[in-house]
């Protein structure tokens, strides 16, 4: 099938869209064209103007268009505690799992030797000026439990302890909800060390 | 067309692995019967799914068919419990997989060397001095290449003698210190010696040994350097981390 040229460019241009190939991008493009030219409009100045202005928080990485992001912004939240994870997607999950008030740096990313991904490309050297400050306490290592993810939070419990600061780690274990028989045996094995006494009986 | 080729069960590693399209990646293997091999795991990045088992330094049972450069992974299940080990000693893992995966040619069997890779695994897990295992790990993947070193006798064809100087240049071998010339790096026979033993304990031996190896795998390594090494460095600029591998 030959599309005319803007409506090959447009089909194009949606396939950059996870999950989107040549069918759905078709798709999304008619339907636009033919049903929604006006959520088509908004759509496109909402990209334009997001694309022209979102960049990163000038003291966590977090994605942002003002110079600090609103969590680093806000006054209510916890300077003590720092809680770093990988992307911009886990600050989403951290925020919304509740409970945690205090502030976030985002390395963008993991240690990954193989692919040349140092400290340089994390972010270290602004992670390591935010632990000069002295106002961080704590930082709690919210990466992922991969092998990589375990490098990085191992690196930079190494920095935090160079500064005096307490570096804890997340904890891994068993899903809630969750059956014992069907847990992988490396998790397992991990819920098992970490195996916590049950406080309040006596 | 070629042969379809189809791997069942077979004991393997996974060096590396990385994203591909939308929800699966792209899995560089270590196997025992057939080296190394590249197959895609389909849907392994789909949410949801544990993807636990396709990490690195887990002991692994894999299936994998196909017929060109890139398999599809069919199964997969541990073979045994992963290897858990923390920081430094990571590091040191990943640069045993960057060693395979650049050194190594895909569908080309190694088992001694799958055998070697096992061994220096559990080694650094069980926590055995990390630069004595690396530098026993590099020469014995430079023997099985078919590019040992020699440590036997020197390039007049005498026997290495434990208090002896040596230069030592990659391919030619150990060279008498009287004979002059500034070609190599300096190196004790007694080092030379310790590394054919395979018994490495002090820090002078381990450091010329260090430079040895390093400079003759950097002849394979065709010019490019290894990127774990580098990302070593970098951590090393601010941290105790470093010393074992770079310069």
């Amino acid at each position: 099938m030959n599309y005319s040229p803007l409506l090959a460019r447009l089909i194009e241009a949606l396939r950059c869209l996870p999950g989107v190939g040549p069918k759905s991008a078709q798709r999304m493009a008619f339907h636009l064209l033919e049903r929604d030219r006006e959520g088509a409009g908004r759509l496109a100045a909402a990209l334009q103007e997001a694309m022209s202005k979102v960049g990163h928080c000038a003291r966590c990485r977090m994605l942002s268009e003002s110079e600090l992001c609103t969590i680093c912004a806000s006054s209510s939240r916890d300077g003590s505690t720092l809680c770093v994870v990988e992307t911009p997607a886990d600050v989403v999950a951290v925020e919304n799992a509740a409970g945690y008030s205090g502030r976030y740096f985002v390395l963008m990313g993991h240690l990954s030797p193989l692919d040349g991904i140092g400290p340089d490309e994390l972010g270290m050297d602004q992670l390591e000026r935010l632990l000069k400050e002295g106002v961080v306490r704590e930082v709690i290592l919210a990466t992922n439990p991969t092998v990589e993810g375990e490098a990085t939070a191992h690196f930079i419990a190494e920095r935090c302890r160079m500064h005096g600061i307490r570096a804890s780690r997340i904890a891994h274990g068993v899903p809630m909800g969750g059956e014992l028989e069907y847990v992988d045996s490396g998790t397992l094995s991990h819920a098992f060390a970490g195996r916590q006494a049950i406080a309040d009986v006596s | 067309m070629s042969e379809q080729r189809r791997i069942e069960l077979e004991p393997a590693w996974v060096l590396h692995h990385r994203p591909f399209r939308d929800s699966s990646e792209i899995v560089e293997l270590f196997t025992r019967e057939y080296g190394r091999v590249a197959a895609v795991a389909r849907g392994s990045r789909r949410p949801g799914r544990r993807r636990e088992s396709l990490e690195p330094f887990r002991p692994m049972l894999v299936s994998c068919r196909g017929n060109g450069e890139l398999q599809t992974l069919t199964a997969a299940e541990p073979r045994g419990p992963s290897l858990r080990t923390t920081g430094q000693r990571l590091l040191s893992m990943f640069y045993l997989n960057e060693l395979l995966l650049r050194l190594l040619q895909k569908h080309d069997a190694h088992p001694e060397t799958f055998a070697d890779y096992e061994r220096a695994l559990a080694e650094l897990g069980a926590g055995k001095p990390e630069a004595a295992v690396l530098r026993v790990f590099e020469k014995r993947l430079l023997n099985a290449m078919g590019y040992g070193l020699n440590l036997i006798a020197d390039t007049e064809g005498q026997p290495l003698a434990a208090d002896g100087m040596y230069r030592y240049v990659p391919e030619l071998g150990a060279v008498p210190l009287h004979e002059g010339g500034d070609q190599g790096l300096l190196v004790r026979g007694s080092s030379l010696l310790a590394l054919a033993a395979e018994e490495l304990d002090d820090e002078q031996t381990l450091r010329e040994l260090r430079h040895v190896l390093q400079r003759t795998l950097d002849i394979y390594l065709g010019g490019r350097p290894l990127k774990s090494r580098e990302v070593l460095r970098a951590m090393r600029a601010g941290g105790p981390a470093g010393e074992i591998l770079a310069e």
